[in-house]
């Protein structure tokens, strides 16, 4: 194993420098950083284009170029000297500053959106993967594909035209007018049905149930001004958590283990007599405070299945940890939503909040809840844009991993000794579907960082896409380097990631 | 072990819950009271990089913009050009035609937002970077790097002008300097000596305010046969060189004060920088608004959709045809357009190939230029009211501008001619080799327009459009040349650099001695109007010449909400922000 990692650093190493010089090649070729100046009619013209020659060094062939830049690049190795230099751009500004910038506005972007889309892609993927060739399968394909194929630049705009203008404009009079609480209803019907299935009588039951339970909960919005002062209050909160507790129940253990069901209950109840006394704390309370709490729900709900637990330890804390978190967050949300009215008083957001442009409100005057709502109104967008096209994938890419396991003869074997239905589609199909998505997920990750060029313009985010983007452009070389430097040894690194982790997952694959 | 069973989670829940209640906050209370004045928000394409624009690297539109909201100057340029001088800051008086002498005194009301006064010692430091007096450096002719000495001062405009005059004579208790030049300088009505503040740069390389102040008036002009380095004044200049460049807000509030009625007050990177009311500002230009916040929005229709959302109140993008049709569905919106200060242009090559001493085949080509077809397909779209552009010297909209288009002959070349092309030719079907950028589309667009209509005409024309046109610019392989000026629009030193026969914007191997005498003559010249008629008399000749023809003055616009009023549009680079003390918000 260590022979194996080591051998491939030595090869990424000269994979970076390989690929670096043939990148600042290409980008000093890209472009003629003088044209600015032809075109100028200053009197000083001649001594600018010196200047500027001089600035990039424009008078030494571009491969001695790139050993002098490699020279201030190596130094970034040598750890705690604080001496990477990788150049300054044109402008002047170093670029070791403008790269932790740059990272984090992109790493602010495509975040949310990629760990969203891969639960929310690999969930619908296994589902419409059990429901193979039926309408929600052939609508999930149907669905992943024309969102697959759309432009971002497309989506971003319609987006910011419906989801920021049009709910803002909505929200001077939030009342949803009734032939689309019809519609939204019929729609939101038809997709349980699909998901649920089974025979006419079934069908048509949840197609009723979801269909007026929605109609109901839309009604009410208009009716209690929702939309201005939307909270969950306790006894949503509590429907809920039960709801959650239900799901973990069913999933890990079965609906009928009583310890699990007692298990849930306990953690359920917990969170809904926590969420009467946390509330003054929560008023006070800063990012740490919720960390701290955080942890604490974490404890509660393992001890909870610690103690319940009997025989199926291990099981009950599983149960007990994800109950508690899941219906914590809840509460969370609440106190998010309690801070919405606030946050629309604000004289800087004049009543308008979904946002267009940027991650934030300049100078936005707030606790961590008003904070926190201002930045969901500002990602909102963009993560909604990168999650719509890259869910896609991870739909296709877990439907087809689930359909291939499910084919396998130790899936037929496992329902042929009587295993149940849950037991085998958990345990056995979808731990193993998960171990291709794997490669995906991190090499995904490893991307992350490459910025989303295209997203960032539309919505004003300065990230690493932006940052490449300039440096291509004139072209500037020291920039354009600092982005690749990053973005190459991300891929290296998370490629060496996927490639232990496959062979952690999976036993049959060994690494030499 | 019993101990331990309770012990150790109670003990882990008290500390716990310590740290819970260690880590909360306090209320961060109401937001403060909307004042009088209220916020403006202004977007803008780039992102602030320095605190100051006039070093070569720093020279960039929105650095220009930040120094316009913080710093005050002698004068301004309104919408027209028009120099208006603010003698709040400080007045400029000239006291002697022969020789040239300038006196520059500032009034009592100018001071630093720390609280300095601004005086004589500052305008100093502005001299010495604008003149490049002390610089010795001789340069290598091939490389055009530095081979000797010193260039002290990375100053990103010309030194020639105000490197004529002699070292200033401070007076006035220290509160004025005077400059006397030892040839007249014609554009010495755009010399504005201040910059940075000395104090500052002194602190910050290390040297006292008198040691600085000392050397700046004792140190001798540079010579490049003998150069000397003074090291006081490589201290100042390489830290003005450098220490105002910024990605963040520096902690030292020093880098970035303000002479002027804003300051700035934070700055988030990537996101926004905010202006706020300068308490020490005492001078005229005082403004309405209380806060200007500027976003960074790179993509024109993002801006639109901001404006329209709310989120911000004047855009000044980077437009398209497309931006201007969005912003003229949306309500509530006023969208202003005009000219910008560079225009795509044709030039002949005089001094090679076809139209070498042939001034029928020029006029005979030029008549063939469809000039207001050129129009219409690219600029009509974004500024309806764009009209064929007439003079290669003044700006649409300037006196001299309305002067020169009675006369220079322009109106000839209205309109495609081609019989008339035809009739010059006699016959002849020379080729014209047309060089161009083949990535900027409305240089394709033009090139082709211009090859259909000169064919007709019996030209050849050929397509030397190319990728690297920059340089290939004055080499000789081209007949015809299709590329943008750019320009400040104001100043007359641009003239003999492009027209003259060794200036070195000629590309086109144009050389008339009439144009050069003209041209020199206008160097010397003070007096604005006279300045004007010279280069009436220079534009006429350039078009019995055939010298080519302007095609367009690239359109701008900006835009802002109904809520903000005295938005005016502005042509340069000052951009929107030109006239904020004039803006207000309902």
């Amino acid at each position: 194993m260590v022979s194996f990692i080591a051998r491939r650093l030595v090869v990424s190493v000269l994979l970076i420098i390989g690929a670096a010089f043939i990148m600042y090649v290409l980008t000093s070729l890209a472009g003629d950083p003088l044209e600015e100046f032809y075109q100028s009619r200053l009197p000083n013209r001649e001594q600018l284009m010196a200047q500027r020659i001089e600035r990039l060094q424009l008078n030494v062939p571009v491969a001695l170029r790139f050993f002098l830049w490699l020279g201030g690049a190596a130094k970034c190795l040598i750890p705690f000297a604080d001496a990477c230099d990788l150049g300054l751009t044109v402008q002047g500004q170093p670029v070791t500053e403008l790269l932790p910038q740059a990272m984090g506005a992109t790493l602010q972007l495509v975040t949310a959106a990629t760990v969203l889309a891969i639960i929310i892609g690999i969930t619908v993927g296994i589902v419409s993967a059990l429901r193979q060739y039926t309408t929600f399968d052939v609508f999930v394909t149907f669905l992943s594909f024309l969102l697959y194929s759309l432009p971002s630049f497309w989506v971003g705009v319609l987006l910011k035209e419906f989801v920021a203008i049009g709910f803002n404009n909505f929200l001077r009079d939030p009342v949803i007018p009734i032939p689309w609480v019809i519609a939204i209803a019929v729609g939101t019907g038809l997709l349980w049905v699909g998901l649920i299935g089974g025979d006419m009588r079934r069908r048509l039951t949840v197609f009723g149930v979801s269909t007026l339970a929605t109609a109901a909960v839309l009604v009410y919005f208009n009716l209690s001004n929702w939309f201005i002062t939307p909270a969950l209050g306790p006894v949503v909160v509590l429907v809920m958590s039960a709801g959650i507790g239900l799901v973990m129940v069913a999933l890990l253990a079965g609906i009928r283990n009583r310890r699990a069901l007692l298990t849930a209950g306990i953690s359920v109840a917990i969170t809904f007599v926590v969420y009467f006394l946390v509330q003054p704390l929560l008023n006070i309370s800063s990012l740490y405070t919720l960390m701290i709490l955080a942890a604490a729900t974490l404890v509660v709900g393992l001890l909870t299945g610690f103690f319940v637990g009997g025989p199926d330890r291990g099981q009950m804390m599983r149960i007990g940890a994800f109950t508690a978190v899941l219906s914590a967050g809840l509460i969370l949300v609440d106190r998010y939503m309690r801070a919405w009215p606030t946050y629309m008083g604000l004289s800087s957001i004049r009543g308008r909040p979904i946002a267009t442009v940027g991650a934030e409100t300049p100078n936005l005057v707030g606790d961590i809840w008003v904070q926190g709502v201002d930045s969901f109104t500002h990602l909102l967008l963009p993560t909604l844009t990168l999650m719509l096209i890259s869910f896609a994938a991870y739909t296709r890419y877990a439907r087809a991993g689930m359909l291939d396991v499910l084919n396998q003869d130790y899936i037929r074997t496992a329902r042929a000794k009587g295993m149940p239905e849950r037991v085998v589609i958990v345990r056995h199909a979808f731990r193993n579907s998960l171990i291709p998505i794997a490669t995906i997920v991190a090499a995904d990750f490893g991307a992350l960082l490459g910025g989303a060029i295209i997203t960032e313009q539309v919505f004003a985010f300065s990230g690493m896409g932006a940052m490449f983007q300039r440096g291509l452009s004139l072209p500037d070389p020291n920039p354009v380097m600092g982005y690749f430097i990053v973005i190459a040894v991300m891929a290296i690194l998370f490629n060496l990631i996927a490639d232990l982790t496959y062979s952690a997952l999976d036993p049959r694959v060994r690494t030499r | 072990m019993k101990i331990n069973r309770i012990g150790a989670p109670l003990a882990v829940a008290t500390i716990a819950a310590m740290a819970l209640v260690g880590c909360t906050t306090t209320d961060p209370g109401e937001e403060p009271p909307a004042s009088t004045g209220g916020t403006i928000t202004v977007a803008e394409v780039n992102e602030l990089t320095a605190f100051t624009s006039s070093t070569s690297d720093t020279n960039l539109d929105m650095n220009g913009k930040f120094i316009g909201y913080t710093r005050s100057s002698f004068f301004y340029l309104d919408e027209a050009l028009n120099l208006i001088p603010d003698t709040s800051f400080g007045t400029v008086e000239k006291t002697s035609d022969e020789p040239l002498t300038v006196k520059y005194t500032l009034a009592d009301t100018a001071s630093w937002s720390d609280g300095t006064a601004i005086t004589a010692n500052d305008l100093l430091l502005a001299w010495a970077a604008q003149s490049g007096y002390f610089d010795d450096a001789s340069l290598d002719p091939e490389t055009g790097e530095v081979a000797s000495g010193t260039r002290y001062f990375d100053y990103a405009g010309d030194t020639s002008g105000l490197g004529l005059a002699d070292r200033p004579v401070v007076g006035d208790n220290n509160m004025s300097i005077t400059l006397t030049y030892s040839e007249p300088y014609a554009d010495w009505q755009l010399v504005n000596p201040i910059d940075a503040p000395l104090h500052v740069v002194a602190d910050k390389a290390g040297v006292s305010v008198e040691d600085a102040v000392d050397a700046l008036t004792t140190a001798p002009r540079g010579d490049a046969a003998n150069p000397n380095e003074n090291a006081t004044i490589k201290a100042l200049a390489d830290t003005w060189n450098t220490v105002f460049t910024a990605t963040s807000l520096p902690s030292d509030s020093s880098l970035y004060l303000s002479s002027a009625a804003f300051v700035l007050d934070s700055w988030t990177p990537k996101q926004s920088i905010t202006l706020v009311r300068n308490e020490a500002y005492k001078g005229d230009l005082v403004p309405n608004v209380d806060t200007i916040v500027v976003r960074f929005i790179g993509d024109a229709q993002a801006q639109v959709t901001a404006l329209q959302n709310g989120e911000v109140d004047i855009i000044n993008p980077q437009a398209s045809a497309d931006t201007i049709a969005s912003l003229q569905a949306l309500d509530g919106v006023t969208t202003l357009t005009g000219d910008q200060f560079s225009y795509d242009h044709l030039d002949i090559t005089f001094n090679t190939g076809v139209f070498q001493n042939a001034p029928d085949v020029r006029e005979a080509f030029l008549k063939t230029i469809p000039r207001q077809q050129i129009l219409d397909a690219i600029v009509t779209p974004q500024n309806p009211e764009a009209q064929q552009y007439d003079s290669q010297i003044f700006f649409p909209g300037t006196a001299g501008y309305e002067e020169t288009i009675k006369s220079n002959g322009a109106d000839a070349y209205h309109e495609v001619d081609i019989e008339g092309a035809k009739a010059l030719l006699n016959g002849a079907t020379p080729t014209v080799r047309i060089l161009y950028n083949i990535n900027n589309p409305n240089r394709v667009a033009a090139f082709q327009a211009i090859q259909a209509s000169a064919q007709q005409a019996g030209f050849v024309i050929e397509d030397a459009g190319a990728e690297n046109w920059g340089s290939l610019l004055g080499s000789g392989t081209y007949d015809a040349s299709i590329f943008g000026w750019i320009s400040s629009g104001v100043g007359v030193g641009g003239v003999p650099q492009i027209f003259g026969t060794t200036g070195g914007g000629n590309y086109s191997g144009y050389s008339n001695a009439e144009v050069d005498r003209l041209a020199n003559l206008l160097q010397v010249t003070l007096d604005k109007d006279e300045q004007d008629a010279i280069q009436v008399e220079i534009d006429k000749l350039l078009w019995a010449d055939g010298y080519g023809v302007p095609l367009f003055v690239a359109p701008g616009v900006m835009a802002h909400s109904d809520s903000v009023s005295g938005v005016v549009y502005y042509p340069g680079q000052a951009g929107v922000g030109w006239n904020f003390w004039e803006w207000t918000k309902s």
